[in-house]
C-alpha cells in the first residue's frame, strides 16, 4: 500500500513561495493561515538552504498522541486528518508538533483561538469525498480526484514532492547519484523514522545528513 | 462624489451575455462572482471579509467547483515575467474557480512561482479598478465609459490643436498581448508622434540595442529550455530565482545533469547564488572591467575559439587593445573581485563548452548599460558560444510580453518589427496598413518629427517640465496616455511628482489605479479606464526566448472594464481615424478582433520572421503542447510535427511554409529551413576595407558556401535567382518598387508578397544575408566597451581615469553625465551620503507592484518595504533588525522610510531596496488617495523616491542599481 | 486517533524538549496561533463519512499522478 509522504529536495528549493501561494488558491485559505511555508537557513550567507514545510503526515503523529479529544485520524494512506467539529481549539499540538503544522484562526479580539488548521496533504477531512461540506472545513480533495496536492505539483523547481514515499525516495536517490552527494531530506527521518538505512542516498539514511 | 454601494444588482455594473445571464442567475445560490461584486465595494478589502454577514462569507468559500455543474477548461499564460508558464483555468458559471497544472507546456511543465500560483485571484478582482473614475477638485466620481471617452477625446484634441500631436506622451505596455501592442503604436503612428515607448525601456532597451548592434537581432538567443545542454553557467547581475523562478528549474536540471560550474557574479548574494558553485562578489556598477578581465584570463591563456573569431567576427583585435588594459590587479582594485577568482570563472567558461553568459536588469540599467551588454556579448563571441545550443546569450526579459512588445514597436525610435522611423520604413507600413504615406505624414507636425526619436518613458517628466527652448519638439509634453505602466518605475520621483502635477491631462488605463493616480499633488484632468487583463481577453504574446503563446479568454472582464483592443479602438474613433486604422481589421461590437490583428502583423512584420505564426499555428500550438520535447522544444510528432514551440520568431515567410521557426539563433549547424542562422548583415559589407560577411562559415545546405549581403532584388537578379519569383510576386514587387529602377531596392524587408524570402530559402540562404558579428559597433558612442564610473561614483579617485560620457542631446533633450559626474566626484557628496544604493526584485511582487500588491495572497507574504543593510554597518550605525530607518538621497532632498533588514546578503558599504513598493511618500501613506477600495493591500516606500540621475546614452535606459545614499535609524 | 490498523511505532520517541529544539531551529516559533482570520467551518452537523470510509485511502496511481513522477524524474 502507498504511504503518502513530503520530501522537500533542499538542493532545488528556491523558497519562491509557489507552494505557498498554490495552497492558497487551491484551499481559499484566508489571510494569517499558512498550512504551508518556507523555511530558510543561513539566510543571505554561504550555504543557505531553504525548504518548504508543512504538516509531514507523520507515521507515529505527535498531535495525535496530545490531542485530549482525539480529533485525529489517520487514512489508510498515511494521511493525518483532523475533525473540526471535534476540536476545540486548545493548543496542544501546535506544541507537539516538530514541524509547526498546526494553525489556529484568532476568533476573538481576545486571542482565543479557533479550531485547527493544518495542511490535508490535500485530502480534504471526515466529510464526504468532494462535498462541499468537506471544502468548507478542510478545503480540496484533490487525491480522491486522482491528483497530488497543488503544492507539490506546482513547485517551480520540482524541489517539493509528495506523493508514494516509496517513489519519491526512490526519486531522491537518482537525483542525489546523479549529483554525486545528498544534502538530506530535511524532517523525513523526524516524521517517518529511520527505517530506510542501505543507501547513503536515501532520504534519512546515514550519509545524508539523516533529518 | 462616488456613492457606496450595498445592493449587489447594481454593484457590478452591467455585462452582458450568456456568462453573466448564468451568473446572475445564480446570485441567490452559491455563486462566487455574485459575493466578489459585493465584497468589492463594501470598504476596507480583507477588513471588509470579516465584515460581511457569516452566511454570505459561506456562500463565497464554497466550493471551489460545484457538483453537477460543468466545468471548462480554459489555456493561457502566466501575465507575471518572460518564462510564459502555461496556466490552466477552471471555469465554472463564468467565473474562475480553480487552477490546475499544465504538465503538457514544455516551458515550465506544471511549475509555478508564486506569482503564476496566484493569477487566479486576478479575477476575482477585489482591488480592481471597477469603473471609470474622474478626479474632480481631489474627489474620485465615478462617471460612464461614453463620457469618458468623449472627454478625454475633446482634451487630447484641444491639445493637439494648441500644441501639436507631440505634446501627447502614449506610454503602453509590456502586459500588452502582441496584437495589443501592435495596435497601440499603430495608434501613436495615427496620432502622429513617436512618442510612444514601454516598459522595455526601463527594463532591457540595453539589451536589445547592445545585442542588435552585435549580431543582429535583439533578443535571447537560445531559451530557458535550452539551458539544460549547458556545461557552464554564468548569471552576472540577475536573481533568475526570484525574478523567473521557473527558469530555474532547467538552469538548475543543467547543473545537476552536466555537473555544470554554475557562477553567480552580483553584488548582493542572491537566492540564486545560494545555489552557485562560485559566487564572485563585485562593487555596483564594475561588470565591464569584469567581463574584460574574464576576457583577459581568456586572451592571456589562448582559450579564445580562434576559428569561430576568423569566420564570424569583425573587429576582435580592438578588444584585445582595451582588454589588455585590464589586469587582474586592476580588475581587482576596481571591482574587487579577486584576480585569482576571475582566471577560475575564465577557466570554468572556456573548458566547460558550451558554455552560456545570463544577464538581467543589474547590467541593463546602467549609464553604460548598453556598453555592460557589449561586453558580455563580446565574451561569448570569444568563446564561440553564440549560435550553438547550450551556448548563448540567454538574456531573461521581465515582464511577460516585453520582448513581443519591443518586436512590435511601442518605442520612441522604431516602427514595428524594428524597420526603424525613415522614410522608407514609413511608406512600408503605409502600404501594409493601405493608407497613402501623405496621410500619415500629415498626421505629424512636420517630416522630420515623423522620423525623429520620440522621448523616452525614462525621461517624460523632464519633457513635462522643460521650457519649449529646452526640447527639440514645437511644445512641451502637456498630456500622457498611461496603459498598463506603474508609476514608481522611474528614477527621480520627486522630479516626476513635479512633472505630474504639471500635466494638463493624465489618463490611466490599468486593472488597478497604479503610482500616479495615487500622487496627491494632482487633483484634476486625471482619469482612470479600468483595463482587464490578459486572462480577460484573447492574444498572442511572446516569452523571452521568442516563443509566441495564444492566450485564451478565461473569463469576461470583471465589472466595467475592457479589453486594451476595445479601449485602444474607442480612442481611435473618438479622434476620428478609427475607419483607417481599422481598414483591415474586423471589428466586432467596439472589440477589433486579435486573430485579425495578428494576421496584419504577421503581413507587415517580416524584418524579424514575425510572419508565419499565424493565429491557427499558435492555437493549434498550444492544443497540441504534449507533442513538444521538453528540451529541444521541437515537436517529433502530431499535426505540429518539425516545430519549435510557439515559432520562436524568426519563423520566415508566409505560415504555409511552415517555417518551425529558430530555437536557437545564429545556429550554422542547421539548415535554415530547420531552424539554422547566421548572423545578419545589417551594417553594410565593408568597413575601410574589411569585409563585414562572415568568411566561410554559413548555415547547413546553403547553395552560397559564404558570406553574403542581405537579400535585394539587385541581388536576386545578380544571382539569377529572381526568376525563381513567380508572377504574382513580381507583380508585388513591381508595384512597391515603382516600376522604375527602385525595383532594385525592393528587399526582403519590404517585398509584401515575401517572395524574396521564399527564394531564398528555396536555396538555403538566410533572407537577411549572413555576416559577422560586430565586436566593433562603430555607430555607437563607445564603440569598443570602455568602463565609466556611474554618475553617483562611490570612488571619486577613479572618476577621472573613468569618466562618464561627455553631456549630449538625444531623443529631444539635454543628456548630463560628465558634467555632473566631476560636481559630484569634487563635492563633499560622498562624505555626507557614504553608501551605495542598488535595487532589486523580490519574488512575490512583480514591477511597479501595484499588482501583486493587491493579491492576499502575495501580499501577506511581504509586508514591509525594506532596506537590506550589511550587519557590520548595521552595528556601526546602531540599527536593528526590523527598525524602521532613513534612507537619504543626494538628490532634491529625496528619502524614504523603511524596514532595516540587517544581512550578510550585501557586502559592507552596499544597501538593497526592492523596487516593487510605492503608496508611501517621505514617510507618509498615500492610502487615501487611491480612489476608495482600490488601494493595494501593502504599501510602501517607492525606491525610486531616492535614485538619481544617470542615463544610458544608446537609449535613456535610467540607472537604478548604483547611486549613493545614507541610512539613519528612524 | 482513528488508524485502519494501529502502525507499528516504530519512529524514535521525541521528548518535548527535543521538539522544541527543532522548532527553534526551524524558526517557526509560536507565531502559528497568531492566526487572524476565520477558516469558515459549517454549523450544522453534515452527513459524516462511516470510520471505516474517513481513513480509508483516497490515493490512487492515475496518469496525472504518473505525470507528476515523470516530471520529477527529468
Amino acid at each position: 500500500m502507498a504511504r503518502m509522504k513530503f520530501l522537500c529536495d533542499a538542493e532545488r528549493c528556491i523558497e519562491c513561495n509557489a507552494c505557498v501561494t498554490a495552497c492558497k488558491n487551491e484551499h481559499e485559505v484566508p489571510w494569517g493561515i499558512n498550512r504551508r511555508r518556507l523555511v530558510t537557513l543561513n539566510d543571505g550567507k554561504p550555504g543557505e538552504r531553504s525548504i518548504s514545510m508543512a504538516c509531514m503526515h507523520c507515521n507515529d503523529p505527535p498531535c495525535a498522541a496530545v490531542c485530549p479529544v482525539d480529533c485525529f485520524l489517520q487514512t489508510a494512506d498515511g494521511v493525518v486528518l483532523h475533525s473540526k467539529d471535534l476540536c476545540i481549539g486548545c493548543g496542544y499540538c501546535f506544541y507537539a508538533c516538530p514541524f509547526g503544522a498546526p494553525q489556529y484562526p484568532r476568533t476573538t479580539d481576545f486571542g482565543s483561538r479557533g479550531k485547527m488548521d493544518k495542511c490535508t496533504f490535500c485530502a480534504g477531512g471526515p466529510e464526504p469525498d468532494g462535498s462541499v461540506e468537506e471544502y468548507q472545513k478542510y478545503g480540496a480533495n484533490r487525491l480522491a480526484e486522482g491528483k497530488l496536492p497543488l503544492c507539490a505539483e506546482m513547485c517551480s523547481t520540482r524541489a517539493l514532492m509528495g506523493g508514494d514515499g516509496a517513489v519519491l525516495a526512490d526519486i531522491y536517490q537518482e537525483r542525489s547519484l546523479r549529483r554525486g552527494y545528498g544534502s538530506g531530506a530535511p524532517g523525513w527521518s523526524t516524521a517517518y523514522g529511520r527505517n530506510d538505512r542501505g543507501s547513503p542516498f536515501t532520504p534519512g539514511g546515514p550519509s545524508t545528513g539523516g533529518a | 462624489m462616488l456613492v457606496k454601494r450595498s445592493s449587489a444588482k447594481t454593484a457590478g455594473g452591467k455585462r452582458s451575455g450568456l456568462v453573466a445571464a448564468l451568473a446572475d442567475s445564480l446570485e441567490s445560490g452559491v455563486s462566487r462572482r455574485g459575493f466578489l461584486r459585493r465584497s468589492g465595494l463594501a470598504a476596507g478589502g480583507i477588513a471588509a471579509v470579516g465584515a460581511l454577514p457569516g452566511a454570505m462569507i459561506r456562500k463565497a468559500e464554497a466550493g471551489p467547483i460545484l457538483p453537477n455543474v460543468e466545468v471548462v477548461t480554459r489555456k493561457n499564460v502566466c501575465t507575471h515575467c518572460s518564462v510564459g508558464c502555461t496556466v490552466i483555468a477552471e471555469v465554472q458559471n463564468g467565473v474562475w474557480v480553480g487552477q490546475e497544472p499544465g504538465w503538457e507546456s514544455p516551458i515550465n511543465q506544471g511549475t509555478h512561482c508564486a506569482k503564476g500560483a496566484s493569477v487566479r485571484e486576478l479575477t476575482k478582482g477585489t482591488r480592481r479598478v471597477k469603473y471609470p473614475l474622474k478626479l474632480v477638485d481631489g474627489v474620485w466620481q465615478r462617471i460612464g465609459w461614453d463620457q469618458a471617452i468623449e472627454e478625454i477625446g475633446n482634451q487630447l484634441m484641444d491639445i493637439r490643436k494648441a500644441s501639436g500631436p507631440d505634446a501627447v506622451f502614449w506610454l503602453g505596455s509590456a502586459k500588452f498581448s502582441n496584437e495589443g501592442a501592435y495596435l497601440y503604436r499603430k495608434l501613436a503612428a495615427f496620432w502622429g508622434t513617436n512618442n510612444v515607448d514601454h516598459q522595455a525601456r526601463i527594463c532591457h532597451s540595453t539589451t536589445v540595442a547592445g545585442v542588435a548592434n552585435t549580431w543582429g537581432y535583439g533578443a535571447m538567443t537560445n531559451s530557458y529550455n535550452d539551458i539544460q545542454n549547458s556545461k557552464a553557467l554564468v548569471i552576472v547581475g540577475g536573481n533568475p530565482a526570484e525574478a523567473h523562478p521557473v527558469s530555474m528549474q532547467h538552469m538548475l536540471r543543467g547543473k545537476e545533469h552536466n555537473r555544470a560550474p554554475f557562477i553567480v557574479i552580483d553584488p548582493r548574494f542572491t537566492r540564486t547564488a545560494a545555489h552557485a558553485t562560485e559566487y564572485v562578489r563585485i562593487r555596483p556598477g564594475t561588470d565591464i572591467p569584469v567581463a574584460w578581465g574574464l576576457l583577459w584570463h581568456i586572451f592571456e591563456n589562448g582559450w579564445e575559439d580562434k576559428e569561430y573569431i576568423r569566420q564570424r567576427v569583425y573587429g576582435m583585435d580592438e578588444i584585445r587593445a582595451e582588454v589588455k588594459k585590464w589586469t587582474p590587479e586592476e580588475v581587482e582594485r576596481v571591482t574587487g573581485a579577486p584576480g585569482s577568482q576571475l582566471r577560475r570563472v575564465a577557466e570554468a567558461l572556456a573548458k566547460n563548452k558550451p558554455s552560456t553568459v545570463i544577464w538581467c536588469m543589474g547590467v541593463t540599467q546602467h549609464t553604460v548599460g548598453t556598453a555592460n551588454v557589449r561586453a558580455l556579448s563580446i565574451l561569448q563571441l570569444a568563446l564561440g558560444n553564440i549560435g550553438v545550443a547550450g551556448g548563448g546569450a540567454n538574456i531573461y526579459r521581465g515582464h511577460c510580453n516585453v520582448q513581443g512588445a519591443t518586436d512590435f514597436g511601442l518605442d520612441v525610435s522604431t516602427l514595428p518589427a524594428y524597420y526603424g522611423l525613415a522614410e522608407g520604413a514609413w511608406k512600408h507600413f503605409a502600404r501594409a496598413w493601405d493608407v497613402e504615406y501623405d496621410y500619415l505624414k500629415g498626421r505629424f507636425a512636420t517630416k522630420d518629427l515623423m522620423e525623429a526619436k520620440g522621448i523616452p518613458t525614462t525621461r517624460w517628466f523632464d519633457a513635462v517640465l522643460a521650457k519649449p527652448g529646452e526640447i527639440d519638439q514645437p511644445s512641451p509634453l502637456r498630456a500622457m496616455m498611461c496603459f498598463g505602466h506603474g508609476g514608481n518605475t522611474v528614477t527621480r520621483m520627486p522630479e516626476m511628482v513635479k512633472g505630474l502635477e504639471k500635466l494638463s491631462l493624465l489618463v490611466i488605463a490599468d486593472p488597478h489605479p497604479t503610482t500616479f493616480a495615487a500622487i496627491k499633488e494632482r487633483r484634476n484632468g486625471t482619469y482612470i479606464l479600468p483595463a482587464c487583463t490578459q486572462f480577460e481577453t484573447d492574444g498572442s504574446r511572446t516569452c523571452s526566448n521568442r516563443s509566441m503563446q495564444w492566450g485564451e479568454k478565461v473569463v469576461e472582464p470583471i465589472f466595467e472594464s475592457k479589453d486594451d483592443y476595445t479601449i485602444i479602438y474607442l480612442l481611435a474613433r473618438k479622434l476620428g481615424f478609427a475607419d483607417e486604422m481599422f481598414k483591415h481589421i474586423t471589428v466586432e461590437k467596439d472589440r477589433p478582433v486579435p486573430e485579425d490583428i495578428l494576421r496584419e502583423m504577421n503581413r507587415s512584420c517580416l524584418s524579424i520572421g514575425a510572419t508565419g505564426q499565424s493565429p491557427e499555428r499558435l492555437k493549434m500550438h498550444m492544443k497540441h503542447q504534449a507533442d513538444f520535447d521538453k528540451i529541444t522544444m521541437r515537436a517529433a510528432s502530431g499535426p505540429c510535427a518539425g516545430d519549435y514551440y510557439g515559432l520562436p520568431w524568426p519563423s520566415w515567410g508566409h505560415p504555409e511554409i511552415r517555417h518551425p521557426g529558430s530555437a536557437v539563433l545564429y545556429d550554422t549547424s542547421k539548415h535554415v529551413m530547420d531552424g539554422g542562422g547566421v548572423f545578419r548583415a545589417r551594417f553594410g559589407v565593408e568597413r575601410n576595407g574589411v569585409s563585414l560577411l562572415a568568411d566561410g562559415s554559413y548555415s547547413k545546405g546553403s547553395e552560397i558556401e559564404d558570406g553574403y549581403p542581405e537579400f535585394t532584388m539587385a541581388v536576386l537578379k545578380k544571382l539569377g535567382w529572381d526568376k525563381d519569383l513567380t508572377p504574382d510576386e513580381m507583380r508585388v514587387i513591381q508595384a512597391i518598387g515603382g516600376g522604375g529602377a527602385e525595383v532594385d531596392n525592393v528587399s526582403w524587408q519590404t517585398d509584401l508578397s515575401m517572395g524574396i524570402i521564399r527564394v531564398a530559402l528555396k536555396h538555403g540562404c538566410v533572407p537577411h544575408g549572413n555576416a559577422k558579428a560586430r565586436a566593433v559597433a562603430w555607430n555607437l558612442p563607445d564603440p569598443v566597451p570602455v568602463h565609466r564610473e556611474p554618475i553617483y561614483s562611490p570612488r571619486p579617485e577613479l572618476v577621472k581615469a573613468y569618466p562618464a560620457i561627455e553631456d549630449r542631446r538625444d531623443f529631444r533633450l539635454v543628456q548630463l553625465a560628465r558634467s555632473l559626474q566631476f560636481k559630484v566626484a569634487d563635492s563633499d557628496l560622498r562624505q555626507r551620503f557614504p553608501m551605495v544604493l542598488t535595487s532589486g526584485r523580490l519574488v512575490e511582487y512583480e514591477g511597479g507592484g501595484e499588482e501583486t500588491r493587491s493579491n492576499p495572497w502575495l501580499a501577506e507574504l511581504q509586508q514591509s518595504m525594506f532596506a537590506e543593510i550589511n550587519t557590520k554597518d548595521a552595528e556601526r550605525l546602531n540599527i536593528r533588525d526590523g527598525a524602521w530607518v532613513w534612507v537619504y538621497g543626494p538628490e532634491d532632498g529625496s528619502k524614504a522610510k523603511v524596514k532595516a533588514l540587517v544581512t550578510d546578503r550585501v557586502g559592507g558599504g552596499t544597501v538593497f531596496m526592492p523596487f516593487h513598493f510605492s503608496g508611501f511618500w517621505q514617510g507618509d501613506s498615500l492610502r487615501g488617495n487611491y480612489p476608495p477600495n482600490t488601494d493595494p493591500i501593502v504599501l510602501g516606500e517607492p525606491v525610486n523616491g531616492v535614485t538619481t540621475y544617470g542615463y544610458d546614452p544608446v537609449t535613456f535606459m535610467q540607472e537604478t542599481k548604483v547611486t549613493l545614499c545614507r541610512v539613519e535609524p528612524a | 486517533m482513528k488508524t485502519p490498523q494501529d502502525p507499528p511505532r516504530n519512529g524514535p520517541a521525541l521528548n518535548p524538549l527535543q521538539r522544541r529544539d527543532i522548532l527553534k531551529t526551524l524558526g517557526l516559533g509560536a507565531a502559528g496561533a497568531a492566526a487572524a482570520a476565520v477558516l469558515p467551518a459549517g454549523d450544522e452537523a453534515q452527513a459524516m463519512e462511516s470510520p471505516q470510509e474517513q481513513v480509508k485511502a483516497r490515493y490512487r496511481e492515475t496518469e496525472h499522478v504518473k505525470r507528476f513522477y515523470a516530471l520529477n524524474r527529468l
